[in-house]
């Protein structure tokens, strides 16, 4: 049995001798509770639902065991019910097994050798059972997001496709170069927000099917290879961009996620400028020191409504039409923070910028 | 088929599917006027606005479904409460690359949508809007 907290059995009988004699010889492995009638029993229910066996007793004035047993049944279906009785009559055993629904039967006078047995075998039964609650709940959890992911990744990825086709289509009757070369670029765009929805469900996928791998992290090298890959000013390209980076100590961790942390909040502070705005600028800050790492990075884009901050982190969340998002770089971020134990927060102002800050521990 | 031809409005939160539905919609030849809009809130500002008393032909407004900050249906239901004597110059025909079976049944709670079709959006299709005004 389990050290924490005793099990909690309610006891139902009209005789006090037996309960008392049941409480005397069980309460020091057990929370024993008893009730002398069933409006007592249904208190001790309704103020404990974490209550595991119920023990009754069959020849009770006014009220059988099995019609309480079947009372309670459809409220109470967690704890298991056990018939106590002195007559073993056929009738009795089937009506407890049938309308009861009981899990065990103990002859009267019971043997404490009896009664542990039947409360272990029931303990198990319902520790099983919820188990089961649990698993099949957390199943049904993922069935949900399952058809949503499904849905919203058919839908995005059709999308540029479909749009791809479209404009061929409508390429056939243009005669003009001009608009047949602006149909190509927007094409071009479609293909690429296409490939970077599909590196994202690969992020997505790496995230949580992954492990951690730790290893040294030298940011100064990280971020060189971050900007030289992903050129993040293809985006946008009159955006100041200014970093600093100051690593006071050898930092460890697992660079696949910290890649992505830095790649996702970079091209989102590049993406989401304003256009009109003259002086774009996007920062980057990392400090390393006292065993954590602090990134920060700062924009005076666009910047995200009060109303959607909450929501921002959410799959397939998207707070802006300026930009094509997937609705996956922020959850991706969020996801790998979690996984590398740290923490991220959003500060934000319409039309004034974006400020990410996350903190991550040294492994 | 009404003469003279109708307004179109694409709401569509892609560029590309806005400048394709402009491109379809000129090759038919039977429109008066064609503009987008990529944020469904701008076009809804726009009609909510318009001139309630217009002598001007019947627009007709290709929508998106999914779409960030304001969706095809919330489109619809803020669209629902402007007053008849605006939404009576206006008709809703609705676009996606997919829909799931919640989206279907969702089109039949509005009947202000004339009609759903999938992307793209083609020369049959404007033709088909058009015939059935």
């Amino acid at each position: 049995m389990e050290k924490q907290e005793k099990i909690k059995i309610l006891y139902v009988d009209d005789e006090i001798n037996n309960l008392t004699g049941f409480k005397a010889s069980f309460r020091i492995n057990y929370n024993i509770m008893i009730a002398v009638n069933a409006t007592d029993a249904m208190e001790h229910l309704n103020s404990h639902p974490d209550i595991r066996v119920i023990f009754c007793d069959q020849r009770m004035p006014g009220k059988t065991g099995v019609q309480f047993f079947e009372e309670i049944r459809s409220r109470y279906p967690k704890p298991i019910r056990i018939l106590l009785t002195g007559y073993s009559d056929i009738d009795s055993v089937i009506d407890s097994i049938n309308l009861g629904n009981v899990f065990r039967y103990v002859k009267k006078p019971w043997k404490d050798a009896d009664i542990l047995a039947a409360i272990n075998e029931a303990n198990k039964f319902y520790v099983s059972n919820s188990l089961l609650a649990v698993k099949n709940e957390e199943l049904q959890k993922a069935y949900n997001e399952l058809d949503k992911f499904s849905y919203s990744v058919t839908h995005d990825m059709r999308g540029p496709l479909l749009s791809i086709l479209g404009a061929v289509e409508a390429a056939q009757h243009m005669e003009d170069i001009t608009e047949i070369r602006k149909m190509l670029l927007l094409m071009k765009e479609s293909v690429r927000n296409l490939d970077d929805f599909i590196q994202s469900i690969h992020d997505y996928y790496n995230l949580n099917r992954g492990e951690l791998e730790i290893k040294e992290i030298d940011f100064k090298e990280i971020v060189d290879e971050q900007i030289r890959i992903f050129n993040f000013t293809y985006l946008v390209s009159d955006v100041k961009f200014s970093k600093s980076i100051e690593q006071k100590e050898t930092f460890r961790g697992d660079d696949v996620s910290i890649k992505l942390i830095l790649n996702n909040l970079l091209s989102n502070a590049f993406k989401y400028q304003k256009k009109e705005n003259k002086e774009k600028l996007v920062e980057l800050k990392i400090l390393v020191e006292n065993g954590k790492a602090v990134i920060e990075v700062i924009d005076n884009g666009v910047g995200i409504d009060q109303n959607y901050i909450g929501d921002i982190f959410n799959m397939f969340f998207r707070a802006s039409s300026q930009e094509v998002g997937s609705g996956f770089g922020l959850y991706n971020v969020k996801a790998a923070v979690i996984k590398l134990n740290g923490k991220i927060d959003v500060d934000s102002e319409i039309n004034k910028g974006t400020r990410f800050r996350v903190v991550i521990q040294n492994k | 088929m009404l003469t003279p031809f109708p307004h179109f409005i694409i709401i569509d939160d892609s560029q590309l599917d806005c400048f394709i539905g402009e491109k379809i919609i000129q090759n038919t030849g039977t429109f008066s006027s064609v503009k987008s809009y990529i944020q469904a809130t701008e076009a809804y500002e726009a009609i909510k606005n318009s001139d309630p008393n217009t002598t001007e032909p019947i627009t007709i407004i290709v929508l998106d479904i999914q779409m960030p900050v304001m969706n095809g249906f919330q489109f619809v239901e803020a669209f629902e409460q402007l007053p008849e004597s605006i939404r009576s110059h206006y008709a809703i025909f609705m676009f996606s690359s997919s829909i799931n079976e919640n989206d279907k049944n969702r089109l039949e709670n509005h009947p202000c949508i004339r009609k759903f079709y999938s992307k793209p959006i083609s020369k049959d299709i404007v033709a088909s809007i058009v015939d059935s005004l």
